[in-house]
């Protein structure tokens, strides 16, 4: 299977289980942050368990992918002004509801609001390029 | 017995530790198959680039010289898993409604429109600023221990909680 095909795959059980656990919902987002609803809490909690695990476990075995190569783990580093941005990131998550995961399986699901959500991610995105351009720090 | 266990998966909400595990398993998962740290945010740089063919940006033109690449895969596919999702459950193809937004505060469409587009800039913008989003920082940055990305997703959970609780106050009539 090709590589798109298997991120193509991928994508359709991340999506799926967003979906069916409710993390496309506005108001399990919502929820986590007056907290009338821990649930998504509990969902990122063990996600980064699962993940830990997995990938210690990856580790501990030959460390190589499935075809041999050494497995190397991405780490993001932080630039002058990523914790500005994380905290701009934040009051978007917590104004739509969605975060860039989530707000792909609200369009599945044919919110349309959802639909803003997404176009307005898009052009974020095209700002952050544009700004980029004269603030190479960013 | 199996529609039972049919139902629980494809028509049912899953509980919290079924989805976090299936999203969890996606770390390890994308490392083994593809060497690839589980994220989705930078393929919203794939799609600027598609939609917008900006010639002279020099950040698209180095971080983006192939526009179709996997990352718009993975985010097909995602879209692809929500309406599978929606369809199992038999929910309406297209709807308007967003939870609690809908039903307290009750803008005008054109409003709301606005509303959900000015958060996805920040979204957007703030996602590229901080070098990841939920699923780069919080998920696979954290399950990998690594600090920036808890800092990051403290400063996620700041901002979150700032903007929902203004807007629970100042639009949602206050209170619980």
């Amino acid at each position: 299977m090709g590589k798109n095909a298997g991120f193509f795959g991928l994508g359709i059980i991340f999506g799926f289980a967003l979906s069916r656990v409710g993390a496309s919902e506005f108001d399990l987002i919502h929820g986590m942050f007056t907290g009338e609803d821990y649930k998504l809490v509990g969902v990122i909690l063990t996600a980064i368990i699962v993940g830990f695990i997995g990938v210690r476990m990856l580790q501990a075995g030959k460390g190589t992918t499935r075809s041999g190569q050494k497995i190397q783990i991405s780490h993001k580093k932080l630039g002058r002004w990523s914790l500005l941005g994380a905290a701009l990131f934040g009051i978007g998550w917590g104004m739509a509801g969605a975060c860039p995961g989530t707000v792909l399986a609200q369009l599945g699901e044919g919110k349309v609001l959802g639909l803003l959500t997404f176009g307005g991610m898009i052009y974020g995105t095209y700002i952050y390029a544009r700004l980029k351009e004269n603030n190479p720090e960013l | 017995m199996i529609k039972t266990i049919l139902n629980s998966i494809f028509v049912e909400p899953w509980p919290f530790w079924a989805g976090g595990i299936v999203i969890g398993l996606l770390v390890p998962l994308l490392y083994y198959f593809y060497n690839t740290a589980l994220g989705v945010s930078t393929g919203y740089g794939n799609l600027a680039k598609i939609i917008f063919r900006p010639r002279n940006l020099g950040w698209i033109k180095s971080q983006f010289p192939d526009s179709w690449n996997w990352r718009v895969y993975f985010i097909a596919g995602i879209i692809l898993g929500g309406f599978l999702s929606a369809r199992f459950s038999g929910r309406p193809v297209l709807t308007t409604e967003m939870g609690q937004f809908t039903t307290l505060v009750g803008w005008p469409a054109l409003l709301s429109a606005l509303y959900f587009f000015a958060g996805g800039i920040l979204l957007g913008l703030g996602a590229r600023i901080a070098g990841g989003c939920t699923s780069g920082h919080s998920i696979h940055g954290i399950a990998n221990l690594h600090l920036s990305s808890i800092l990051a997703t403290v400063f996620f959970l700041i901002g979150g909680w700032v903007s929902a609780n203004i807007i629970r106050i100042l639009l949602m009539g206050g209170g619980g």
